[in-house]
């Protein structure tokens, strides 16, 4: 009797479970991707990616356009076009266009973030001109443009050839007083998606733009190297004396490990000490040197430390230029100074002035398997 | 001493399991968006509000016991008549009664509005409200043990909190906990006040005194219980405050389930969804020790049956749940509330012990005197 009764109980909690709100795969349809832009009268035109699943056939991907006062006016008007209900949940990316970009992207944000079908870990990027090219592009090879993007974005990041954009990390940044937002920046060519480089930010406004191979030292300043790769060009007398100093000496180095350092040296002048050790594997290089030779490895590691230190104040100088901090030199300064008051205006006054040191320090640990 | 109540050897239990009900107790709804209401009193100081709220914790708690152990097996209801007579005593305890109450209506209201916000929109409050009740209701009329069996058994869904943390800790940077103590101590001690809403729930303690088994050996258990909730608040707390920036912070309700919404397993897209739901389990008690803390109370006046109480408490919490039931009137519940439990849960303990000492030497005069006159 007893087991009869749990069973009944058991039956109940499993079939009832169901009852609450379901949303079944094949009758509604999902949001991949979600892109804005800029129209005039501060209008904004959503533009969306939608995936259809259904039980016969396969899977089919369209997009939606609409232009609204709210994202949320768009999105019940893309209700009307549909047949099958749109959910958010599955958002994997969400784009805005340069226009959109370079007047603020709070707005975008904030209503993110208010959703709870939302989750934090999506990525936001910035498309090179509008978002509705990209998306309502016609692909011969793409069948579904949100996982595309989502995959172009994602592989990049654990490979850190980019910048991790999650909306988490975006919104942090954007209402952080000291620290603004590089965001990549995606970009169509005829039939191919690429990121393009970065876009930088003045609190919530997109105010220059870093190139692609920049970005590297953009995220050996941020945050710490797993596995980078790195093409340098070195001065052609770097190992060998009886070149000419004009001819170029190529140098390729990947497995990259990278640690850095920020330190406010003096805060009345502010000046940072930019540390940064970098161990690495020497994978190419354009000489006949023996680079088994400890001599030849130091003058390697000397010149390499040399060019990365000259590219990384040329790095800093622009952000300097376009003041815009995203390294969070100021986070550094409001931490390391007592009874600062420092306000964020406050803080735009003194970074374009701020004076950087970096120090670099290369370890190469080992190269290839023919010298 | 009178109004000592007997409890018999069977609906006792362990000491040590003091330690589970004392956890149950205390970890609710709170800790789902504790850090926001911290952060905007002591900045980034807010974990040394937290540090502080505890240390005042195990100082409050130390006196409770230490009144507690005045009267030989009586709990706070039985203290109060004895100290305050009959009918004064009778009127604190109707008063002490309702704070149980409001405890339950201010988690029910709670867990119901993160229901309503993060897993079904849809879905009426009032049909939620009755589930919670009817389950409630259950376990409650089950007795004391099987309450004091579902604190063992809710403390081990908390215990996966811990290790999935460590996956936000990635994002995060030490740099925001920076400079400490920068802000003025005033705020620093508003955000213990602010704590109050969190830390609250050992107070069970006077009531389930005359239940504990060993009575010598009880005290360890109460503070090892305060000890893993700080551990937890603490760990939680530091890494919020390090993922998340300050403005950041200041505009997320519950900062815990966006903490977990990065989190993505390869078998789980959104574990704060799977949190939620679990989170009934780790409310259950809490509910239960408050319904049982209030029939307590209600017993020393009438005897009633529990089944009939437990109705009767229900429908009281079903009718609040219909007057709070937008997140405007449940911000200023919950402020009220804080308000109210910060006076009975750590202030009244200290003017009762004073209460109690007093009266203990009174008496002692009075019958060293009647010795005396006997001689």
């Amino acid at each position: 009797m007893k087991i009869k009764n749990f069973i009944i109980v058991l039956i109940c909690i499993i079939i009832l479970t169901g009852c609450a709100e379901s949303r079944i795969l094949e009758r509604i349809s999902i949001t991949t991707l979600l892109g804005y832009d800029l129209e005039e009268e501060n209008k904004v035109t959503t533009t969306v990616t939608v995936r259809q699943v259904s039980p016969d056939d396969k899977s089919s991907v369209e997009t939606q356009t609409n232009t609204e006062d709210t994202s949320f006016g768009t999105r019940i008007k893309v209700d009307l076009q549909t047949a099958k209900k749109v959910m958010a949940g599955q958002l994997r990316v969400i784009l805005v266009g340069n226009e959109l970009a370079k007047s603020g992207i709070e707005q975008p944000l904030q209503r993110n973030m208010m959703n709870s079908e939302i989750s934090n870990s999506i990525y936001f990027a910035i498309a090179d001109g509008t978002a509705k090219e990209i998306i309502e592009g016609e692909y011969e090879h793409i069948t579904d443009i949100g996982q595309h993007v989502y995959n172009l974005i994602h592989h990049n990041v654990e490979s850190q050839h980019s910048v991790s954009p999650t909306l988490h990390e975006i919104v942090r940044n954007d209402y952080s007083p000291f620290r603004d937002n590089a965001i990549p920046i995606i970009k169509k060519n005829d039939q191919v998606i690429s990121i393009k480089g970065l876009a930088l930010f003045q609190k919530s406004k997109m105010v220059g733009e870093l190139s692609s191979t920049d970005t590297f030292y953009v995220i050996m300043l941020r945050d710490k190297f797993e596995s980078g790769a790195l093409e340098l060009t070195l001065p052609g007398n770097t190992l060998s004396s009886t070149q000419d100093k004009d001819n170029k000496l190529e140098v390729g180095i990947n497995s990259i490990r990278s640690n850095r350092s920020l330190k406010l040296v003096d805060a009345s002048t502010i000046e940072f000490d930019i540390n940064v050790e970098i161990k690495c594997r020497l994978v190419e290089l354009h000489s006949n040197e023996n680079t088994g030779e400890p001599e030849v490895t130091k003058k390697l590691e000397k010149a390499i430390a040399a060019e990365i230190e000259k590219e990384l104040a040329r790095v800093i100088k622009i952000t300097q230029e376009k003041n815009s901090d995203i390294f969070g030199f100021g986070d550094v300064y409001h931490a390391s100074v007592r009874h600062s008051g420092l306000t964020e205006e406050k803080w735009y006054e003194m970074y374009p002035n701020a004076k950087m040191n970096p120090k670099v320090k290369v370890e190469i640990l080992r190269n290839g398997i023919f010298e | 001493m009178k109004n000592t109540i007997y409890v018999g050897n069977t609906q006792q239990f362990n000491a040590f399991l003091l330690f589970y009900i004392v956890v149950a107790a205390q970890i609710g709804v709170g800790i789902h968006g504790f850090q926001r209401v911290l952060y905007e009193d002591a900045k980034q100081d807010a974990w040394i509000s937290l540090v502080l709220s505890f240390v005042f914790a195990h100082i409050v708690v130390t006196v409770m016991m230490k009144t507690l152990d005045m009267f030989e097996s009586n709990d706070l209801y039985g203290i109060h008549l004895d100290i305050f007579g009959k009918y004064f005593g009778t009127t604190l305890n109707c008063i002490y009664c309702l704070y149980p109450l409001f405890a339950f209506i201010a988690i029910v209201i709670n867990y119901i509005e993160v229901i309503n916000t993060w897993v079904f929109p849809y879905l009426s409050p009032n049909f939620l409200c009755l589930t919670i009740l009817i389950i409630t209701i259950y376990a409650f009329t089950g007795g004391l043990r099987i309450i004091v069996g579902l604190c063992f058994f809710s403390f081990f869904f908390i215990l996966w909190i811990p290790p999935i943390l460590i996956i936000p800790l990635k994002y995060s940077d030490w740099n925001f906990l920076l400079p400490i103590l920068d802000n003025e101590l005033k705020d620093i001690a508003k955000g213990v006040l602010s704590m109050t809403f969190t830390i609250i729930g050992f107070e069970i303690i006077n009531v389930i005194y005359p239940f504990v088994k060993e009575k010598d050996k009880y005290k360890r258990y109460v503070h090892l219980g305060l000890l893993f909730t700080f551990l937890l608040y603490l760990a939680i707390l530091l890494i919020s405050l390090t993922f998340f920036s300050g403005g950041q912070l200041s505009k997320t309700i519950w900062a815990t389930l966006t903490l977990f919404s990065i989190i993505r397993l390869p078998f789980i897209e959104r574990v704060e969804i799977i949190t939620i739901c679990v989170w009934l389990i780790i409310i259950l008690p809490n509910l239960c020790l408050f319904m049982w803390s209030a029939y307590r109370g209600i017993i020393r006046m009438k005897v009633i049956s529990p089944v009939k109480f437990s109705v009767f408490f229900a429908i009281i919490i079903f009718i609040a749940n219909i007057l709070f039931y937008k997140r405007s009137t449940i911000n200023i519940y919950d402020k009220y509330y804080g308000r109210v439990a910060f006076f009975i849960v750590f202030i009244y303990p200290f003017i009762l012990f004073l209460l109690a000492w007093i009266k203990k030497k009174f008496r002692k005069i009075k019958t060293a005197g009647e010795h005396n006159n006997e001689n």
